[in-house]
């Protein structure tokens, strides 16, 4: 079982590319690897968190106010975890701006807790949720590491390109995120058909 | 005046919404297969931003600030928006029958829209008065609108094109949404 | 009614303890941000003022409406600071703090934010475009090239240093009037 939901939520059930939740972070903050990996992490203890409480008190929530009060538990991590990194991890916290705050409305997070956590245990919840959210970090790294090698010649700010390499600054533009994010999926549909090909 | 006018243009067209800040993503991608429901869509989440922007600015303003408990700004927005949200639910629920079973899952998901959690939050951060907060976010739901039927519009079209055969479905989507996205960005400069 | 009361109930609980969580975690966290907070805005007038050993954001004087940053060691003025917004910006507002000596010949500047094109008119938060401000006084023509000047514009993307030089100038000329005091 345990097997499962992590092979679930870093694959086969992956937020971004099977699901599709979460697009709005993940088209505004990828443009560096850094910025990708610290939204990734920071959705992560979030959703661990909150499926871990939601899953300890769901069967005391009457049905018609669940999502309200779902929202409310995600809400008061995401302030805390929002708080913590203005707090230790201020210029990170800075380029995230309002995206870290959006965390609430990242339906990744309120999906699990309605699909997953309200029905299971804390220990599998917990595990769903950081499960979870690594995939959804592993997905934005990927895509924020190849908008910034492409689109500014660093790596974790780290200039990796031959220096005659002309950025192409469109990749860390707003059109670029939905190109970039668009091919990326193309390359997925084209991964999943070669596996099931072979199968 | 001038100010105004220049400000509702930047909101709806130069930094628009969706294509440009990327907030409201999701129903973008959902509802946008047809342009009845991008309409009725448009004209709901335009009430309900325009309608929690205004008093989330007001609770943010006189409650929040004064009392010094800015940190519970996440938690009471996102608590007005899902109340209006409800309420409009329910409005439309009794008086526009198929529009309420055409937006389906969509219009609860208004909750979720980040595009209306970050109108609130970025007018606070941009310390509009209240009326450059009105228009702002009256010109955010207008881009959204406009975003969301052109974008309708292209995908009941493509939907009768021939498309190579590893982005039939979202990649062509996304594709779509970056050339339009490039195309507003084309309005860059008009606010001077 | 039982169920309406259950819910409404259940919700204020639920409300009430993510509050008191909230005001826990921010009574911990609240002083750690307010130092963040000052240290960038220190850092930023390190950068741009000769050495101060003392607090310019506390240390500063109004006038004409703007706040002007002393910069003093041991007591001796050596700088002064204003942080001006410039609304000329090709992407809107850009905010920039210029520090001088205690002549007023500009010492160095720094962009505190701005909505500038990446790649084009984003350049001017580059050390190569902030250094060419160094030396400045009030009487000097700061401009662009374009303009009569000598700033290098870059090609382009001529509103964004247009806009920073302007900023500069009218700092100058704020700063200008605090030493005439």
């Amino acid at each position: 079982m345990v097997k499962n939901i992590i092979k679930d939520g870093l694959y086969s059930n992956n937020a971004i590319f099977k699901q599709m939740l979460g697009l709005c972070p993940t088209l505004a903050v990828t443009t560096s690897a850094v910025n990708a990996l610290g939204m990734g992490l920071a959705t992560t203890a979030v959703l661990t968190g909150s499926n871990l409480v939601i899953s300890l008190i769901a069967r005391y929530i009457p049905k018609n106010v669940r999502i309200p009060a779902y929202i409310v538990i995600i809400a008061c991590f995401v302030t805390i975890i929002d708080q913590m990194m203005k707090a230790n991890f201020y210029s990170l916290h800075k380029v995230l701006g309002i995206f870290i705050p959006l965390i609430v409305v990242n339906c990744i997070v309120l999906g699990r807790a309605e699909a997953f956590a309200s029905k299971n245990t804390p220990l599998y919840s917990l595990i769903d949720g950081l499960s979870v959210g690594i995939g959804f970090t592993i997905a934005l790294f990927i895509l924020g590491s190849f908008r910034e090698i492409i689109g500014a010649g660093t790596f974790f700010n780290i200039s990796v390109m031959l220096s005659s390499y002309n950025p192409l600054l469109i990749a860390v533009m707003p059109p670029g995120a939905f190109l970039f994010l668009g091919f990326l999926f193309a390359g997925k549909q084209f991964i999943d058909s070669r596996i099931k090909g072979e199968k | 005046m001038e100010h105004l006018f220049l400000l509702f243009v930047g909101a709806a067209l130069v930094n628009n919404i969706v294509l440009s800040r990327f907030l409201g993503i999701c129903p973008f991608m959902g509802v946008s297969k047809s342009t009845e429901t991008a309409v009725g869509m448009s004209l709901s989440v335009a009430f309900v931003m325009t309608i929690s922007s205004i008093i989330s600015f007001l609770i943010d303003k006189y409650v929040l600030v004064p009392l010094s408990i800015e940190y519970l700004r996440t938690i009471v927005f996102i608590l007005i928006i899902a109340s209006l949200v409800q309420f409009v639910e329910m409005v439309i629920e009794k008086t526009l029958p198929e529009l309420y079973s055409g937006l389906g899952i969509y219009l609860p998901l208004i909750t979720t829209n980040c595009a209306v959690l970050g109108i609130a939050l970025l007018n606070v951060q941009f310390k509009y008065s209240f009326i450059e907060m009105l228009i702002f976010s009256f010109g955010t739901a207008a881009g959204f609108g406009l975003a969301l039927i052109l974008f309708a519009g292209l995908r009941e079209r493509i939907y009768y094109s021939t498309v190579p055969k590893y982005f039939q479905g979202m990649p062509i989507v996304f594709i779509m949404a970056g050339i339009l996205s490039l195309a507003f960005m084309g309005f860059a400069g008009m606010v001077k | 009614m039982n169920s309406f009361f259950k819910s409404v109930f259940t919700i204020t609980i639920i409300t009430v303890s993510a509050g008191i969580m909230l005001a826990l975690s921010y009574s911990f966290t609240k002083d750690k941000i307010a130092y963040q907070e000052r240290q960038e805005i220190l850092n930023a007038f390190k950068s741009i003022l000769p050495y101060h050993n003392n607090e310019p954001d506390k240390d500063y004087e109004i006038i004409n409406n703007q706040k002007v940053f002393v910069a003093k060691d041991n007591g001796t003025i050596t700088g002064y600071a204003v942080n001006i917004i410039n609304t000329q910006g090709y992407g809107g507002a850009i905010s920039i703090l210029t520090g001088t000596d205690s002549k007023g010949a500009v010492y160095g500047i720094a962009i505190i934010y701005h909505s500038e094109t990446p790649g084009l008119g984003d350049k001017i938060t580059n050390k190569s475009f902030l250094d060419l401000f160094q030396g400045f006084t009030v009487n000097d023509k700061i401009a662009v090239k374009k303009d009569g000047g000598t700033i290098e514009q870059f090609s382009g993307a001529t509103i964004s240093p247009r806009a920073v030089a302007a900023g500069v100038k009218d700092s100058l000329t704020v700063i200008n009037g605090m030493i005439g005091k």
